[in-house]
């Protein structure tokens, strides 16, 4: 390691002797003797111990520069890092670098301290002067963020800080085949059909009218059409056929349990918390149902999403004299509660899973990597994270008391169950900037505010209280670009099967682009003018023709564009745990519609109600939730994961789940009187909707045949787990 | 498959979003299904460079085990018993009660000389084999963060786990088992978080199993239809392939549809194949004496067959029925340890035992340790007097040590304070273990990454030095 031949170590010693005995500048008077003698002691001295110890992590060759102090350069040194100069060059006690040497405070190098030896050579060189040769031209210094400012009229120019505006797409020729299939008529349709002209693909043919229902009913209330509705949808001409069916849908309660699930998963919703110490349930959430109740009825009632938005940060603040809407606050309410609460740092990480939640969630801005720094690709600085961290510091987690009756404790429910769980005010305070995040290190105090790149230069800062209202007002400001543009991707990912932004909880400039940002823009837009409904948006989304093709996979189409980034067909996909559940509840007669209440663990074969209604635990999450791709309630999930895996099928298979309601299946069916293959005609009218085929019709007659009631229960499951039951045409 | 993606620039390129990840499982899977699943090959030999190990198994003493009392003897302790310690380190302990000396003899054994207390009359016998490191050190002495660090390199509840990571960077072995799975009889203090795969995707999660029970079918959910027999349920997936191939001819180019239909396959074989990997019974007699009938003794003893069918990382939790944290001993340090020792001491040494006679502990790495130690001086409550006296939580310093999987055996590295106070000597990091088991495994930790909510993650975050120290 040491950059001298092992000759000199004898040399050294002595040199040392004298050097530590007499100081160094006193050895000699003329000045540039003087210096050659210190920067003499730096490269025997000083050098090799910074070297061997220092600059794995304190310089330019470093991975990553740690503390932003770099120790290899002069100028590095006496600007030092995060917190401030390493050395002050004659004076040892006021230098940090010799703290952190001799463990005050700090501790360097962190394995264990250098010999005294050492010690004394920096305190005689620091003494001395700290010289140090000047640099030989090594890369540029690594900036401190302060010298590096973010350039904000540039940052405003990125597409996701452009207020969205609305766009006329081209007109489609009458004369133009397409213009028949309905495709001329829908603002959104003729985006899409600009963008696929590009490309020089045409669009998928629409799709039968058995399929179409199917995927509007999963789509719209997460469950199948009966045998009946589609009967009844294929014998309406009517022009207005699909509008009726939309409307339909959109009105049933169903619409609202099936989409609460979306926003669950924004939301991170959960009853309880990642680690329970012993039977401690005072941090648990019994009754988090009330908020996914009131999730349920806002969606029901078409509730404005700004409106929406808004009571969840703030109904509070916005309607004190309705506690009622108060349950909404559960949004933050329910947010996770870690270990050793009070704590500052404790604290600060639960600040950092709000921030997380509603930057991602809400704005698809990644704010939280702005805790330990600057943003190293957004235009968001360290200071931002803690203007809005101060919020959440002055808003204390709070369970209100059910009733009168109950027993509190500095306002709150002492025992959980008896509490809604939502937010209040705490004492209103700014923080101070944690240097790289540490609670120990304040940097400058920063007012409560919103983001600057959204803000703007000089943005008004949050004096009311906390500064929830102020924010939730930010959030949802027709002024601010993100809140309808993110929003509407989400919705359209789950119809379309596909975002328009890739990645639906990072518009960043590590996100993906749009693939139609003209038609992006043009919705959130119209959006926001159809007062943020998102039943109109789910409307406007289902009728076009872009979702109305077919899911045929064409080879030469695939061919130009294998993602269908460009929308030529519907993609196949897969149903959700929630529909996939729901849909078995429904095709074996078992479902229970009651709507809201308390939870239920969906794979208990007596507990019949919908899959939204599940406990959603972060401790230990239920299997069969965990087994389907639910995502983790720890935090924000921006979309899920889709896996297909072994043990997957092994439920399919072997579950009591499933072999309970083959069997209740396979009773709605079973009929003395009736010969099998009427029976399995029915079998299939339940499950999917349609009639079998000839040889789906001889196989199904040639398995039950001499097989009794098990031979039934044994189809009634192969129905229930074959392709075509959880994959949507 | 015909796309010559390797492993690694997937691994690579899915930083880029969601879609590489599930290229990556279902190339996986795909290429598991291929080969012949029987020759148990491994889809990469490592990720970065040549491993040394090839599958570990993480044998965590849940509650922490005293440093002072098995492997960092202390003579200065019995000088100073009953002084206070000085130092102002430890904030919020009370340490009134001063030094306490452990009961327990050490002597140096085999040929390197390794130490340990007589509480491991077995494990000596394997003393050239261990590596043992006095000089670990964490950040907290609290139970919940101290374990989420020591599994997953953080402290709080939202960060994939060390085997996720590794099945993540690795894959499986054998598409017939899982890759990862958590051995535990009941769940420990913190509970699934400790082998959850968090924003890693799915089948990178844990498999739990509850080793409370002995039956296959409880160890493992779904293994078997209810009431069908094996050649009844082959009749049935028959017709539902049928299905499945009629639904597939009517839609021709849909990739997913061929997936599920092999995924449906695999499970029925699985069953099979679990059936048989969980069943102790099939072990002699003799071997299944040597690990003997505790839940540890079950635990490790299912590990090792899992470990010899290609699961790729195995994690023992040393719980009980009635204790989620046995090695908590804030009363009774003493009897404690010994009741403890006593049953792991037999068990890790039967299974060291067992690795080294199926030639096995060359590329398996064993890990041994909990998520902190406990204090040299002695924790004693109104209600308890010196005899039953209790050691607390202590995390400036302690012992940990592994063993096989090209790690130097017969090595004693670093050391604590004369006290057992402070690590002060070669000090060693929980992210520096997790740095060094990485690169054991094929792995460097500062490449292993995953992008997730806009930045990229990994096991040791900025942190982590490998400590070579420890390579054979």
């Amino acid at each position: 390691m040491f950059p001298f031949p092992l000759g000199c170590a004898l040399r050294n010693v002595l040199l040392f002797v004298v050097a530590s005995s007499f100081t160094v500048p006193v050895l000699a008077e003329n000045p540039a003797a003087v210096e050659a003698e210190s920067l003499d002691f730096f490269e025997r001295k000083i050098r090799p111990v910074l070297v061997q110890h220092c600059y794995e992590c304190h310089s330019a060759g470093a991975d990553l520069v740690q503390g932003g102090l770099r120790l290899d350069e002069r100028d590095a040194m006496l600007r030092g890092g995060d917190t401030g100069a390493a050395v002050q060059p004659g004076q040892p006690g006021g230098s940090l670098l010799l703290a952190a040497l001799r463990y005050d405070g700090v501790q360097m190098p962190p394995d264990q301290p250098l010999p005294k030896h050492v010690l004394r050579d920096f305190e005689t060189w620091i003494r001395s002067g700290a010289a140090m040769p000047k640099s030989t031209g090594s890369p540029a210094m690594v900036q401190p963020a302060a010298d590096n400012p973010i350039d904000w009229d540039r940052a405003r120019e990125f597409w996701a800080f452009q207020k969205p505006a609305l766009h006329e797409p081209s007109e489609i020729d009458a004369a133009n085949k397409m213009a028949a299939d309905n495709w001329s008529e829908r603002k959104l349709d003729r985006f899409v059909v600009a963008r696929l002209a590009e490309q020089g693909i045409a669009p998928n043919e629409p799709a039968v009218k058995q399929v179409w229902l199917r995927r509007v009913s999963f789509d719209l209330i997460g469950l199948p059409p009966t045998f009946e509705q589609v009967e009844e949808f294929i014998a309406d001409d009517s022009p207005l056929a699909k509008q009726r069916v939309v409307d339909r849908l959109l009105a049933s309660p169903a619409n609202a349990e099936r989409w609460t699930r979306l926003w669950l998963d924004v939301a991170r919703y959960a009853e309880d918390q990642a680690h329970i110490v012993g039977n401690n349930s005072s941090l648990t959430y019994p009754n988090a149902y009330l908020y996914r109740d009131w999730v349920i009825a806002a969606l029901a009632a078409d509730m404005p999403y700004d409106e929406f938005v808004r009571l969840q940060l703030a109904a509070d603040l916005i309607h004190p004299d309705d506690p009622s809407s108060h349950v909404a606050l559960g949004f933050m309410g329910l947010g996770p509660k870690y270990y050793r609460r009070n704590d500052l740092e404790v604290m600060a990480d639960e600040w950092e899973d709000r921030i997380d939640t509603v930057t991602r969630g809400l704005l698809g801005l990644t704010v939280a990597c702005a805790r330990c720094h600057d943003h190293k690709f957004d235009p968001i600085p360290t200071t931002d994270y803690y203007a809005l961290a101060g919020v959440f510091a002055s808003t204390e987690m709070f369970n209100r008391p059910l009733d009168d009756s109950v027993e509190t404790k500095g306002g709150q429910a002492k025992n959980p169950d008896q509490a809604i769980h939502i937010i209040r005010e705490g004492k209103p305070h700014d923080l101070n900037v944690m240097i790289r995040g540490d609670a120990k290190r304040l940097g400058p105090q920063v007012e409560r505010r919103f983001l600057s790149v959204i803000a703007g230069s000089d943005p008004e800062t949050f004096d009311d209280g906390s500064g929830r209202r102020e924010l939730a007002q930010a959030l949802t400001d027709r002024s601010n670009p993100l809140a309808a543009r993110v929003i509407v991707n989400r919705i359209w990912d789950q119809l379309m099967g596909a975002p328009l932004v890739g990645t639906p909880s990072n518009f960043g400039a590590l996100g993906s682009l749009p693939t139609h940002p003209l038609l992006l823009d043009d919705l959130a837009v119209r959006f926001m003018a159809a007062d943020w409904s998102i039943k109109w948006l789910q409307r406007e989304i289902v009728l076009s023709a872009t979702y109305g093709q077919s899911s045929h996979v064409d080879p030469v189409k695939s061919e130009l564009d294998p993602d269908n980034q460009w929308r030529w067909r519907m993609p196949r996909r897969r149903l959700s745990v929630e529909a996939y559940r729901d849909s078995i509840l429904a095709v074996s007669g078992q479902l229970d519609a009651a709507l809201q209440g308390r939870s239920i663990e969906p794979d208990d074969v007596a507990a019949n109600r919908r899959t939204v209604y599940s406990k959603v635990s972060r401790l230990d999450l239920n299997p069969m939730l965990a087994r389907f791709d639910f995502p983790d309630p720890n935090a924000h999930s921006p979309g899920r994961h889709e896996t297909t895996t072994p043990l997957q099928k092994l439920f399919l298979l072997n579950s009591p789940f499933l072999v309970h309601y083959s069997s209740k299946l396979a009773g709605q069916v079973v009929r003395q009187d009736a010969t099998d293959a009427d029976q399995i005609m029915q079998l299939y009218r339940r499950t999917y909707g349609r009639e079998p085929n000839d040889d789906e019709l001889q196989l199904a007659i040639t398995f039950v045949s001499d097989c009794g009631d098990e031979g039934w229960k044994q189809l009634a499951q192969a129905l229930l787990v074959s392709n075509e039951m959880f994959l949507v045409d | 498959m015909n796309t010559p993606l390797s492993r690694r620039s997937l691994l690579r390129r899915s930083g880029a979003g969601f879609g590489a990840v599930g290229l990556l499982s279902a190339l996986a899977s795909n290429r598991a299904f291929a080969a012949d699943s029987a020759t148990g090959e491994s889809v990469s030999g490592g990720l970065h460079h040549p491993p040394r190990a090839k599958r570990v198994i993480f044998l965590f003493m849940n509650g922490a085990p005293s440093h002072v009392d098995t492997f960092d003897p202390k003579p200065m302790l019995a000088k100073h018993e009953g002084d206070t310690p000085t130092g102002d380190e430890i904030a919020n302990k009370n340490r009134s009660s001063g030094y306490m000396p452990s009961p327990f003899p050490f002597r140096a054994h085999g040929e390197s000389g390794v130490v340990m207390s007589d509480l491991f009359p077995n494990l000596s016998r394997h003393a050239d084999d261990l590596c043992v490191v006095r000089s670990m050190h964490t950040d907290v002495p609290n139970h919940e963060p101290g374990l989420l660090l020591m599994q997953s390199g953080n402290q709080q509840p939202t960060r994939p786990c060390m085997g996720s990571w590794l099945s993540y960077g690795l894959g499986s072995e054998n598409a017939n088992l899982p890759s990862f799975v958590a051995l535990s009889p009941g769940l420990p203090v913190v509970g699934p978080q400790l082998w959850s795969n968090a924003f890693l995707p799915g089948q990178h999660q844990g498999v739990e199993i509850n080793t409370n029970h002995f039956d296959v079918d409880k160890l493992i959910r779904n293994i078997r239809h209810p009431h069908l027999s094996r050649a009844d349920q082959r009749d049935q997936l028959n017709l539902i392939q049928r299905f499945n191939e009629i639904h597939r001819g009517q839609r021709p180019g849909e990739a997913v549809l061929e997936t599920h239909i092999r995924s449906m396959e695999l499970a029925f074989e699985m069953q099979r194949e679990a059936s048989e990997a969980f069943d102790l019974n099939r072990e002699t007699t003799l071997t299944r004496e040597a690990y003997g009938d505790s839940e540890f003794g079950r635990s490790c003893l299912l590990g090792r067959r899992l470990l010899e069918r290609g699961v790729r990382v195995v994690q023992v939790f040393y719980v009980n029925k009635k204790n989620k944290q046995p090695w908590d001993t804030h009363k009774n340090n003493n009897s404690g340890h010994e009741t403890l020792c006593a049953d792991a001491d037999r068990v890790t040494a039967a299974l060291l035992d067992d690795l080294k006679s199926r030639g096995m502990l060359e590329d398996t790495l064993v890990i041994w340790g909990g998520e902190f130690g406990r204090t040299p001086y002695a924790q004693i409550d109104k209600s308890t007097d010196l005899k039953h006296a209790g050691r607390d939580h202590h995390h400036t310093g302690f012992s940990m040590w592994l063993a096989g999987g090209g790690v130097r055996g017969g090595l004693t590295h670093g050391a604590t304070d004369d006290f057992g106070m402070h690590a002060i000597e070669k000090r060693v990091h929980v992210h520096d273990l997790h740095a060094t088991v990485l690169h054991l495994m094929g792995i460097d930790h500062t490449r292993l990454t995953y992008r997730y909510s806009g930045r990229d993650f990994r096991l040791t975050d900025v942190h982590g030095r490998v400590v070579d120290d420890w390579f054979a």
